[in-house]
């Protein structure tokens, strides 16, 4: 067989596709928009390497200081700079104070100057929002005059929020306020980058992948099939005119060519689209700069290759059971019993692979990235291999019923390849999805802390830079809008010594309300002083508890001066059990009323206040993030949270929801398109069972059980191979095993509710569809 | 309208338009029962319109059609359906056999969604394949047949319900002669012999000749050649 011959019938299939009419214009285009759909992601996922890439850059170059901010004189061409990140309705706002030492300090990314004290300069989606009507208590929390918008050299994404404020004197807080420091420029000077991930972590970054682009080959390979029962009847016209049987499937393959590359070019288009688009949409938080959608030249060359040559092999492997005879094509009527054991091979052989990893993940689990990549998508792509054959065995064993049933059960008897491949993504989707779901539920403890946060007790706290009256801070924050009550309480410590002592004592500085909201006092009055009884006996401690010991509070250390305040150990120090409730766990120790203290021991205080609030007053919370922001602008204020959990971890779960939203979108599209071609094929013969009587509920009924019964089968499937799979990759991280069924029957649900969704998209169609004048061309 | 005397089914001025086409133009229309009246005309005349306004399929926009004294434009969409689901049977020219279904429950169809029980209707409709000389196709399907062998089981779908009328749309169209011609022998012996009228939509002379009477349809006009004689 010539390579000319084989060229020649694959563009004469390519001519056939996008030829023959009205018809083979839809077709072809259904197709196309299907593919282009599916490379649209494939593209953007190409793109996801340096769009993390981009942002990381990004990050590095606006760096001020990450953890430890640098000790560095004040000079010329330096600058002091202030983390206040605040938030507004739960969106995140990168936020800097900025007070430069002298005439040429460095200028952060993206804006011409330093904004001078009272200046701002904002990015453009807070601008957006501090302009937005209905935002006024935003503006109140930031009153200072916009002189500019920050570029995107700055921003890490098109709706960052993010802003540099000009202040005055926050040098006095270096050394007492670790969010303040001095720095010579900006960018990653310090060399600090962020860790590598947790070989846990990485597992799950590679199985969402594998998970979510499963689903959109198995998508492509189903798109490529749109309208094939027109193009057989079509290849049997071809036979009749002399083409023998590998000529049509030459042809057949190169209909799917012709298709596909259209796919590319529209799914190219769409990407293009996309990108523009991106950058006024956020997606659970993250968005991105069009310029940063570069999918990595390697990964665009594979999907450009990749998709036609897939979809000329899904041709040819459908049609290996087609027998094309010049009139007509027999579809093999009563087709051959499918084989289990090969199908099985694909799961089994999955599991092979993973088996050698089990175990891996307690000590410091080195997974092998292609055993995983390999076995987790043996595993789920024998889902489509199984699938066919469940369904055919259970149809095949299904009774009579009604009419509506006898109908569906009959088609999914002659079809049931046609039924399964319909339900196809979605099964594998959710059997990745269940699989994730169980391995993130299982491994979530590991990346999740006790705050030691009680909500119960309070919902938010504000803590205070040195310099700030406590109590007309908190009396501030009590009259908010929203705050029901404000507890204030202050820490410092004393020593024998004073500069840099090896011990020291927490005292804890409140009146007596506050301090019982942290210990039970039998009694108290200002001027009262109390120690806590868990407090630690050890001899060190002792000695500083000793009645009437001269100490110092607030000493100095190195670096960090202090109040250093002379005190006496008051001679009366009763010990007082601690709440078991107590607002924070590290409130302990001496517990002194203010008058206990000489006036120069309250200056050097860390304070910080605990709001209870009034759930029921809208934003509530941001009364007091703007209450606090008037305060002080260095107030840090946070809502109390009993548990948080890792970011990064975090973040790969944001991207399954991220990439799972768009996969579902995409399989519920094909569903749809997959549904209606199938109604459209069966048009007249609709008509024709309208035409005799037939109730359309009787039809309606029927559609939905060909649907409902292999999607139950898939799902039924899913779930097997979902649990299997999570249960592999559980044991693969060293987690109890445990099966975490809210996320599983979310999952199925999830499926279902597509599956659902679709059906109820498809019946204005059918009914139009059932309309007895379809028998108009009869 | 007042009805031909003794007419099972009358029509009168129907006219009918797609669009700016117009496919019935004043056209007329009566058959009584037990009656075989063929309905002629070229390719585009009107005539399968005709057929499926009298079949209450289509919905004329004007004129009268009156099936055993009931005005059928006053029926409802499902009225119209429950009379072609007991009264009516329909022949096509591609048998539209249901290809998922064997020959015997297509056969059985019908009688199935006038809620026969399966088994009765399955019995049914076995008779009637055997009248109809396809009772060994009953375990097959649509697709494992021959057309003429379809087509015989397209007519036994039509009469299994004993419809007062059957209307039968270029039944032979995908036939050859042979097979063509058994097939109208069967439809009109089978319907005659349960005093079924017959209303058969046909370009050929041939299978025209079955009939008792033909009306000739041309630009969506009718012409009785009986009257008309």
């Amino acid at each position: 067989m010539s390579a000319r011959r084989w060229a020649g019938d694959l563009a004469m299939g390519a001519r056939f596709a996008l030829t023959g009419g009205r018809e083979g214009w839809i077709r072809a285009l259904l197709t196309a928009v299907g593919v282009g759909l599916g490379v649209a992601l494939l593209l953007l996922t190409a793109a996801v390497p340096d769009i993390l890439d981009a942002r990381h850059a990004k990050e590095d170059v606006r760096q001020d200081f990450s953890l430890t901010p640098p000790k560095i004189p004040a000079a010329d061409d330096t600058i002091v700079v202030a983390h206040v990140n605040t938030s507004w309705h739960g969106a995140d706002i990168r936020a800097r104070l900025v007070a430069p030492d002298g005439a040429h300090p460095p200028v952060p990314v993206g804006i011409d100057r330093v904004p001078a004290p009272g200046e701002m300069y904002v990015s453009p989606a807070l601008d957006k929002l501090l302009k937005a009507p209905g935002n006024g208590l935003l503006r109140e929390r930031l009153p200072a005059k916009v002189v500019g918008t920050i570029g995107e050299r700055g921003l890490i994404g098109p709706t960052e929020l993010a802003y540099y404020l000009g202040e005055r004197g926050l040098d006095r807080q270096i050394g007492h306020d670790p969010g303040v420091g001095r720095i010579k420029r900006f960018g990653n000077v310090s060399g600090e980058s962020s860790e590598g991930l947790d070989p846990v972590l990485l597992l799950l970054v590679l199985l969402v992948f594998v998970v979510l682009l499963a689903p959109v080959g198995i998508f492509i390979a189903t798109a490529v099939r749109f309208g094939g029962e027109r193009r057989d009847r079509r290849l049997a016209a071809l036979r009749l005119v002399g083409c023998d049987g590998r000529m049509v499937r030459r042809i057949a393959a190169g209909e799917a060519l012709a298709g596909a590359v259209l796919g590319l070019v529209l799914g190219t288009g769409f990407f293009v689209l996309g990108s523009q688009a991106a950058a006024t949409v956020e997606l659970f938080g993250v968005s991105v700069f069009p310029d940063y959608l570069n999918p990595t030249p390697a990964l665009a060359t594979l999907v450009a290759v990749a998709v036609p040559a897939a979809a000329v092999l899904v041709t040819l492997f459908a049609l290996r059971r087609v027998v094309i005879e010049p009139l007509g094509v027999v579809r093999t009527a009563r087709p051959t019993r499918r084989r289990l054991w090969w199908r099985l091979l694909l799961p089994v052989g999955g599991l092979a692979m993973l088996a050698p990893m089990i175990g891996q993940g307690a000590d410091n689990g080195n997974f092998n990235q292609y055993l995983v990549t390999g076995g987790v998508l043996a595993l789920l792509v024998g889902v489509t291999a199984l699938l066919p054959w469940v369904v055919e065995r259970t149809v095949g064993r299904l009774g009579d019923g009604a009419v509506s049933w006898q109908l569906a059960v009959r088609r999914l008897q002659l079809s049931s390849g046609t039924a399964a491949r319909m339900v196809n993504g979605v099964a594998v989707a959710v059997a990745g999805a269940i699989a994730l779901q169980m391995l993130f539920a299982g491994v979530q403890a590991d990346f999740t802390k006790n705050t030691g946060q009680d909500p119960n007790r309070a919902q938010m706290e504000v803590d205070l830079p040195d310099g700030v009256q406590v109590a007309a801070a908190g009396a501030k924050l009590e009259g908010t809008t929203g705050v029901r009550a404000a507890v204030a309480l202050s820490r410092t410590e004393y020593s024998a010594k004073r500069l840099d002592p090896d011990n020291s004592m927490q005292l804890i500085v409140g009146d007596c309300a506050a301090l019982r909201e942290v210990a039970t006092l039998p009694s108290c009055r200002d001027g009262d002083a109390f120690l806590s009884a868990d407090w630690s006996d050890e001899p060190a401690a002792r000695k500083l508890l000793a009645p009437g010991r001269a100490v110092w509070v607030d000493p100095s250390y190195s670096g960090s001066p202090g109040a250093e305040a002379p005190w006496t150990v008051p001679a009366k120090l009763p010990k007082v059990a601690t709440r078991k409730d107590a607002l924070s766990t590290d409130l302990s120790g001496v517990l002194v009323t203010p008058s206990a203290l000489p006036a120069k021991a309250l200056t050097g205080l860390r304070a910080s206040v605990y709001l209870r609030l009034d759930q029921a007053v809208p934003e509530a919370e941001e009364q007091v993030r703007t209450a606090a922001m008037g305060i002080d602008p260095l107030a840090y204020t946070w809502t109390w949270e009993a548990t948080t959990r890792d970011e990064k971890f975090d973040t790969i779960r944001t991207g399954l929801f991220v990439g799972a939203a768009a996969v579902l979108a995409l399989i519920g599209a094909s569903l749809l398109v997959s549904q209606l071609e199938q109604l459209r094929e069966r048009r007249k013969l609709l008509s024709a069972l309208i035409a005799f009587g037939t109730r359309r509920r009787t039809l309606t009924l029927s559609v939905l059980w060909q649907t409902a019964i292999p999607i139950t089968l898939g799902l039924l499937l899913a779930t097997a191979v979902g649990l299997t799979l999570g249960g592999v990759l559980m044991k693969m991280t060293a987690v109890p095993l445990r099966v975490d069924w809210p996320s599983v029957l979310s999952m199925t649900g999830i499926g279902a509710g597509i599956v659902v969704a679709v059906t109820l998209l498809s019946l204005p169609p059918l009914l139009r569809l059932m309309r007895p004048d379809g028998l108009r061309t009869e | 309208m007042t009805a031909p005397a003794g007419s099972l089914l009358a029509a009168e001025g129907l006219r009918k338009t797609y669009g700016p086409t117009v496919a019935l133009d004043g056209a007329e229309f009566s058959i009584h029962a037990g009656e075989v009246v063929a309905l002629m005309g070229p390719s585009g005349s009107g005539k399968s319109t005709l057929l499926h306004c009298l079949a209450g399929i289509v919905t004329p926009d004007a004129g009268s059609i009156v099936y055993a004294g009931r005005e059928m434009s006053g029926m409802t969409d499902a009225e119209r359906s429950a009379l072609r689901r007991s009264e009516f049977g329909f022949v096509f020219q591609f048998g539209q056999l249901v290809p998922e279904l064997t020959c015997v429950e297509n056969v059985a169809l019908p009688l199935r969604l006038s809620g026969t029980p399966r088994k009765e209707a399955e019995k049914t409709g076995r008779d009637w394949m055997a009248r109809l000389e396809v009772d060994e196709l009953a375990k097959k399907r649509p697709g494992e047949v021959s057309g003429g062998q379809g087509q015989r089981v397209a007519v036994a779908r039509a009469l299994v319900t004993g419809p007062r009328v059957v209307f039968a749309d270029e039944p032979t169209g995908a036939l050859d002669s042979l097979n063509g011609e058994r097939v109208m022998e069967l439809l009109t012996d089978a319907a005659r012999s349960t005093n079924a009228a017959v209303v058969l939509v046909t370009h050929e002379a041939r299978v025209a000749a079955y009939s008792d009477r033909e009306i000739v349809v041309r630009d969506g006009k009718s012409r009785d050649m009986e009257r008309a004689v």
